[in-house]
């Protein structure tokens, strides 16, 4: 699959990356504590594989490449992990709002829906670009890469996407304000 | 970030992928780096002044000689050889291992040199000879081999850039090293034996430090 890949073929790659991804989920697991940053892992590794697909040596079993792939970005990871640990404090009760953690907790939910609500509604070049580039971090030349938008582009569609965002959450701020008053 | 984002993602590789020509195997691409460096070595012997293709260091030690350079060149073929297996993805570790030996070899046979000169020339044996022409010559072959070795190295955007940049440098010391007995026909003392390994050992350990911009990794 990976070698159709390599001449192009869009089909045989989706197939190869969905039929890959629980094996790189496994190793990835196995290297780094919690799901999430398990996922994380995941996500890089699918991102180099895009990268170095070229350097697949056809015939020769993908395993052990994908496996080299997971265990460096997952060390990568750790260090960055271990970094942020040295540098940073985690106080939860400064991002709180109100005293009571339950008002804090409905409130973010409410929001986050509210906030994916308003992300769909955006035109699919600059929901790409806010997701590549916000959401999942990616640097401007990877989500280039990935989006086949030109930097200049991602950098106009999230900078466009950030303030109709901005706006539509004024206009919705409005609105409540009048229906509570 | 969550399994949901990941099929996102795989959905947007999989619609941005452009079709790509897979690297020959490593073996190929180190011989044809190889024989470019040989053409480049060659064309340095021919052209540069004082050079002396059948240069031999002191009478009477061809097969010292010899032996040396032989293993200088199976330290740098190795290392090559050693260097483009590693930069791919999922090599063994054990490549690393490839130059040691002729590398040990190498370094045995220059000492036992320099012992021998020592004990025939008494404390003349320890001078220090043309040892600051041999640094700056180690260092600007290196410069003018590894470049092109480095260059080749980095199409495969290596995951783990560190063992791939010490091998190539290596490499690049050990043909360095090579094509300086042609331009070197005397004796090397134990001093000048050093400056040769600081000059190797310096080499290494700027590849080693530049690995990222040199070898830009995935």
């Amino acid at each position: 699959m990976l070698a159709a890949a390599q001449a192009g073929d869009a089909d045989a790659y989706r197939a190869f990356l969905t039929a890959a991804t629980p094996f790189v989920r496994a190793l990835a697991r196995r290297r780094v504590a919690g799901a999430a940053a398990a996922e994380d892992v995941v996500q890089d590794v699918l991102l180099t594989v895009h990268r170095i697909r070229h350097t697949y040596e056809p015939g020769r079993p993908v395993e052990p490449w994908l496996a080299a792939i997971t265990a460096r970005r997952a060390i990568d990871a750790l260090r960055r992990s271990d970094r942020s640990g040295a540098r940073e404090t985690h106080h939860p009760i400064a991002y709180e709002t109100y005293a009571d953690p339950a008002a804090n907790e409905k409130e973010t939910i409410v929001e986050t829906e509210a906030l994916g609500r308003l992300i769909e509604t955006l035109p699919p070049g600059q929901r790409e670009a806010l997701e590549l580039v916000k959401l999942k971090q990616m640097s401007l030349a990877e989500a280039s890469a990935v989006s086949g938008q030109s930097v200049g582009s991602l950098k106009v569609n999230v900078h466009r996407a950030i303030k109709r965002l901005r706006l539509a959450i004024m206009k919705d701020g409005k609105g409540h304000d009048r229906a509570t008053d | 970030m969550t399994a949901r984002l990941t099929d996102t993602l795989i959905d947007l590789l999989s619609a941005n992928v452009a079709p790509v020509r897979p690297l020959r195997s490593p073996m190929r691409r180190a011989l044809e780096t190889l024989a470019l460096l040989a053409a480049l070595g060659a064309l340095a012997i021919l052209l540069l002044p004082d050079s002396n293709p059948i240069a031999v260091r002191g009478a009477g030690e061809k097969v010292q000689a010899g032996m040396e350079m032989a293993a200088m060149f199976a330290t740098g073929t190795l290392a090559v050889v050693g260097a483009f297996h590693l930069s791919i993805a999922g090599r063994s570790r054990r490549w690393l291992a490839l130059p040691l030996l002729p590398f040990a070899a190498w370094l045995m046979l220059s000492g036992v040199g320099c012992y021998r000169d020592f004990i025939q020339r008494g404390s003349a044996g320890l001078e220090l000879g043309h040892s600051a022409d041999c640094l700056i010559f180690i260092l600007g072959a290196s410069l003018l081999l590894g470049a092109p070795l480095i260059w080749r190295l980095s199409r495969a955007a290596p995951i783990d850039p560190l063992p791939v940049a010490a091998l190539g440098g290596l490499g690049a010391a050990a043909f360095s090293a090579f094509l300086l007995q042609f331009f070197h026909p005397f004796v090397v003392t134990f001093l000048d034996l050093v400056v040769h390994l600081v000059a190797i050992a310096i080499v290494i350990g700027l590849t080693a430090l530049l690995k990222r911009p040199i070898l830009r990794p995935a």
